[in-house]
């Protein structure tokens, strides 16, 4: 039934199928479909959720009795739910639930509530799933709400009890969190609250039996409209009061550094000088903690990709750029010595970080105060980071913290009896790996700090 | 027709109607502990700047967001 060309991802939907063409992402709607499509188009549903950017937009290509083809506006940079942090899920656990309420206003309802139906883009969680939208059966109960729970306030809850760290989990459980681990996970107390109580432990509990017991007999359930809304507008406010409540090591990170104002500006000045000679449309500043040096940037960028492995500085970086109202900047949580891997059917069904970065091809990246982390926690050689950076991206602004640098003392010392396999770590090294790959365009170090940034320019192969 | 491609969990399904109930029952009383609250000044209405309520506005004169950097 579909295409050989459909995307790897989009198989499961018999409503239609993702596939790209030429750099183009567009969307086959199959015959069963056209009714659904037809009225969502002409009630003005569609529009309103443009207008209001939330769900992608998309233009009608062709419309014949064999199928209907729309091509999607393209998003440069795709996340997945287990790159998002804390307040980016719940963004998008809030965007789903909202778009389940407004559609059963209008007479629809989500097929499914799947975490992957939503990325970020422009500044807001967005939803992609064109044809997840069916016509509301009176008085049914909603299909999705289980994976609605599992998708999005599973994890959630698991992130407010016992850390953000258990966003990680989803990578693993690509189609959720099973409720009986998260049931078993939660604090006793969460059985004396009402919302917790009936939309996970009872619902546990129910899931459990009725998986044995299962005869192959059908149960009619009924479940009115009001009731449906209450769920929904329940777990929306309750969603909406969920916070984290742990502190990290990063998480005020610029007033922990060993900067001093002066060497702070005048970092902030070279990267500055050097990124507007590059002038980038697109970037990545990988370890770039809230964002900070990238809102210096004067030069007009894109697309601004914001990593790091710290859940609290990406959720602070987040929370920026919705006050702001900034549309260029795309925060997420990523391991540079452990990126996303590719998963799913076939391991094609989500991509895997690095061939997203490839496919991005940022034009610059930067690399500021990590070097030191990678090479020395991580035990990474000079030449393996080096092949890293150069393997998606043209020119790397890279900082190196010198062995008398207090982070690299402090990290130093932490090795104890190990410490003097990493005598390798000084600059003349750094230089000497790095330039087997990468030609150095510019050299300073920052005055009033013992670090010495760099830019580079991968040489040609 | 409704077409699933997943497996919804007749658990879940038959619940609903439970668990709607409960949703019901709390709305109904945080609703009335918050008038309670602000009548008696205990409470200020409360404005989040970073996630917004649940309603879509239908027209589109209030919703475009102001712009970039």
């Amino acid at each position: 039934m579909n295409a050989k060309n459909a995307h790897s991802s989009s198989f499961r939907d018999p409503s239609g199928y993702v596939f790209v063409d030429n750099g183009d992402i567009k969307r086959v709607i199959n015959p069963i479909y056209f009714k659904q499509y037809k009225a969502l188009t002409d009630s003005g549903f569609y529009k309103t959720l443009f207008e209001n950017n939330l769900l992608i937009p998309h233009t009608e290509l062709t419309n014949t009795e064999q199928n209907i083809i729309i091509k999607a506006e393209k998003i440069p940079f795709i996340t997945y739910p287990y790159e998002w942090s804390f307040n980016m899920y719940k963004e998008a656990a809030l965007l789903t639930l909202k778009l389940q309420k407004y559609s059963l206003e209008k007479g629809f309802s989500l097929k499914d509530a799947s975490a992957f139906n939503i990325t970020f883009h422009n500044g807001k969680a967005i939803f992609i799933d064109t044809l997840s939208f069916d016509f509301y059966q009176e008085n049914s109960p909603w299909r999705a709400y289980k994976q609605f729970i599992t998708h999005f306030f599973c994890p959630l809850l698991l992130a407010r009890y016992h850390g953000a760290q258990q966003l990680k989990l989803l990578s693993n459980f690509i189609d959720g969190i099973p409720l009986k681990i998260v049931s078993s996970m939660l604090p006793f107390k969460t059985k004396l609250s009402p919302v917790l109580y009936s939309n996970i432990h009872l619902l546990a509990k129910l899931e459990d039996k009725h998986n044995e017991d299962y005869k192959g007999e059908a149960k009619e359930a009924t479940l009115s409209k009001k009731g449906q809304l209450n769920i929904i507008q329940s777990l929306y406010d309750y969603i909406k009061n969920l916070d984290l409540k742990e502190h990290s090591e990063w998480g005020n990170y610029y007033d922990k550094t060993n900067y001093t104002d002066d060497a702070f500006i005048k970092k902030s000045d070279i990267i500055n000088t050097w990124v507007n000679t590059v002038k980038p449309d697109r970037l990545i500043d990988i370890g770039g903690n809230d964002g900070t040096f990238v809102r210096k940037l004067d030069s007009a960028i894109e697309t601004a990709l914001v990593c790091d492995i710290d859940n609290n500085a990406v959720d602070f970086n987040h929370r920026t750029t919705k006050l702001n109202k900034e549309h260029f900047m795309l925060p997420f949580v990523l391991d540079v010595l452990n990126p996303s891997a590719a998963i799913g059917l076939n391991n094609t069904e989500r991509d895997s970080f690095l061939n997203r970065i490839k496919a991005f091809a940022p034009d610059v990246t930067l690399a500021l105060a990590v070097i030191h982390h990678m090479s020395l926690s991580g035990n990474v050689p000079f030449s393996e980071s080096a092949k890293f950076f150069s393997s998606f991206s043209k020119y790397l602004i890279i900082e190196f913290p010198k062995r008398e640098d207090s982070w690299v003392q402090r990290l130093l010392n932490n090795k104890a009896d190990f410490k003097d396999h990493f005598d390798f770590y000084n600059v003349d090294n750094f230089i000497s790996d790095y330039s087997e790959i990468f030609e150095i365009v510019e050299q300073k170090e920052i005055e009033g700090s013992n670090r010495v940034i760099f830019l580079l320019k991968t040489k040609a192969s | 027709m409704i077409f699933l491609y997943f497996d919804p969990g007749l658990g879940a399904m038959i619940i609903q109607a439970v668990i709607a109930a409960v949703a019901g029952f709390v709305l109904f009383s945080k609703n009335l502990m918050y008038k309670i609250k602000l009548f008696l000044g205990i409470s200020k209405p409360i404005k989040d700047d970073v996630f917004d309520d649940i309603e879509i506005k239908d027209s589109d004169i209030e919703n475009q967001n102001s712009s970039e950097r």
